[in-house]
């Protein structure tokens, strides 16, 4: 067998087990593909950027570019996500989304709810393009803890990961309800969100993306009630060194390849385990949310999988 | 009735913990009632929901439900539960903690001077005492504690739950006024933190009218310990009142003594 028909072998493999998970999973994205990143460079060995100018992966870009280019990555939707989601994480993200949305909660007993009018709660999902968290939110308050009245709004800045948000919907019994809505926004001016108005704001594999991370922490304050909470569920700093090695060993080894063979998209596989690797350590991530007021739970955060991944929460004080 | 650990209170009055630590030991207990100036084990906040979910223990056992109710006392919201980064865990933590530094209050020995001669009460007495008094303390949840030995019982809990119930041990030794550092240190902790669990879970399906089966139960594994256990032997009897009042009082309560 020669290398090309291995290939092809491979890429139809992953196709048959992607197309068999799509039928019973809603579409999920933590992988970003981007055309536009042509040239990698190496990491930067100034900590200290120019102003006007941010991370697009190592590669340092124009503020306004990259959002325009983080933009472009998401717009074009390729049916290979799904495959790479699996590969890159081993099928652990879904575990990863599960165990965020249990460990969160969402939604109230009727049976021990005081007073008929706080119904349910008001969550709002940013960067949940294709609303892989916020059906998941949406089953927990129903099937656990029997609320039929808490609701989530997906925020995305993208129209065309809303357009597939909407779709996927479809096949979920929340199309047409009063429980689930899209809007298009930008997470750092959330200005059609009024303040003090959400009970629980999450964002999963988003916040790297965004060009002003402070910024959004700060929206999210504003918006959240007072007792509200913050959630971010994100790639991280793997604590354990030998690990560590292996783990960037993999991931900036053989995800872009795999990203080659699956998508044909070698450079926007490099930006993704790029802007992995550029994001703030978990202390450092942790210090951003406290600095903006939060209070956060015990050390204030909790890794998964050693590390690959964490979830930061805050609190807002009353 | 009240309990006997009340009754000494009230006969003997106040008994001030004279802290003799040695600095070694000191340094690696650092939980000690006594030991104020320790930061609290859970922020302003979280004590703050903590305090009103346990008063919905009771109706709703140590659940999610108790915590989210507890979160609406205190001012805030159901998703507010979320600081408490080991949820229900946390509220059965929370109880442990705090009746064991309640117990210094709950249970008062009288100074040797304001005893007199007469009625000295040993260690050993004492530490039976301050068994129960903690005991007792699980009274008004007893019907849920099984829950909690559930979740404690939890892998990435269990470490924390026996730690906190080796300090629950130290504690009760400690106030008892026992000083000594020698090598039955270790064993005097690991018997009575056994003795203290056992019984525990024996409270818990224990019908007898004001618990009495429970004091009976304790009174037979610490007798166990004293017969098996030479090296607690020093330490005389657990229950050796040598005050004849003080034992006829307490037996008139339904102890046996
Ligand atoms: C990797 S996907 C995550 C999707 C989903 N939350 C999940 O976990 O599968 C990242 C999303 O962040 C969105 N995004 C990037 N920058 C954003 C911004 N500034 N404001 C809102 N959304 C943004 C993208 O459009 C994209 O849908």
């Amino acid at each position: 067998m020669n290398i090309q028909t291995s290939k092809l072998l491979l890429r139809h493999q992953l196709l048959e087990g992607a197309k068999r998970r799509i039928s019973r999973e809603p579409y999920r994205c933590f992988s970003c593909s981007i055309r536009h990143a042509q040239h990698q460079s190496q990491p930067p060995k100034s900590p200290q950027d120019t102003p006007g100018t941010t991370h697009f992966g190592f590669e340092k870009v124009a503020e306004a570019l990259k959002e325009q280019r983080v933009g472009a990555v998401f717009s074009s939707v390729a049916s290979s996500y799904d495959t790479m989601n699996d590969l890159m994480s081993l099928g652990i993200h879904r575990l990863w989304k599960d165990h965020f949305v249990r460990n969160l909660n969402p939604g109230r007993n009727p049976l021990t709810s005081l007073s008929a009018s706080e119904r349910g709660w008001n969550i709002l999902d940013i960067a949940g393009g294709t609303g892989d968290i916020a059906f998941r939110m949406l089953d927990h308050a129903s099937t656990i803890n029997n609320d039929a009245h808490t609701r989530v709004t997906v925020a995305d800045i993208n129209p065309d990961m809303l357009a597939e948000g909407k779709k996927r919907a479809l096949a979920t019994p929340y199309a047409r309800s009063p429980r689930l809505k899209f809007v298009e926004a930008n997470a750092e001016k959330l200005d059609m969100i009024p303040d003090s108005s959400v009970d629980l704001y999450t964002v999963a594999f988003g916040i790297r993306n965004f060009t002003h991370k402070d910024a959004a922490i700060r929206e999210a304050y504003r918006v959240l009630k007072p007792g509200g909470v913050f959630a971010c569920l994100e790639f991280s700093k793997v604590n354990n060194s030998v690990f560590d090695a292996l783990y960037k060993r993999w991931s900036f080894g053989a995800i872009p390849l795999i990203g080659q063979l699956v998508a044909g998209d070698r450079d926007s596989y490099q930006y993704l385990v790029e802007s992995i690797e550029r994001f703030p350590s978990q202390t450092e991530f942790r210090d951003m949310i406290q600095e903006a007021g939060f209070l956060v739970p015990g050390q204030g955060w909790e890794d998964l999988t050693g590390g690959i991944a964490a979830v930061h929460k805050g609190v807002k004080p009353i | 009735m009240a309990p006997p650990a009340r009754l000494s209170n009230s006969i003997f009055g106040i008994f001030r913990a004279t802290s003799f630590r040695p600095a070694l030991l000191r340094k690696c207990r650092l939980y000690h009632s006594y030991e104020y100036s320790q930061p609290p084990p859970f922020s302003a906040t979280a004590s703050a929901i903590l305090a009103s979910a346990i008063t919905h223990v009771p109706s709703y056992g140590f659940t999610s439900t108790a915590l989210k109710l507890g979160a609406g006392d205190a001012g805030y919201l159901d998703v507010s539960t979320n600081l408490l980064p080991r949820g229900v865990f946390d509220l059965v933590n929370y109880h442990l903690i705090m009746q064991r530094l309640a117990l210094k209050d709950n249970v008062q020995f009288p100074s040797a001077s304001e005893q007199g001669t007469a009625k000295k009460l040993g260690i050993g007495a004492k530490v039976r005492t301050l068994t129960l008094a903690r005991l007792r303390a699980n009274e008004p949840i007893i019907h849920r504690w099984q829950e909690a030995l559930a979740i404690m019982a939890q892998p990435s809990y269990v470490p924390t739950s026996l730690a906190e119930l080796a300090r629950l041990a130290d504690e009760i030794w400690f106030l008892a006024g026992d000083t000594s550092v020698d090598t039955s240190w270790y064993t005097k902790r690991a018997s009575l933190s056994a003795i203290y669990s056992a019984t525990e879970i024996f409270m818990t399906q224990d019908t007898s009218k004001d618990f009495t089966e429970t004091e009976q139960f304790l009174d037979a594994r610490l007798e166990d310990v004293t017969r098996i256990g030479g090296f607690l032997g020093a330490l005389g009897e657990w229950v050796d009142y040598t005050g004849h009042s003080a034992v006829n009082v307490l037996r008139s309560k339904g102890v046996r003594i």
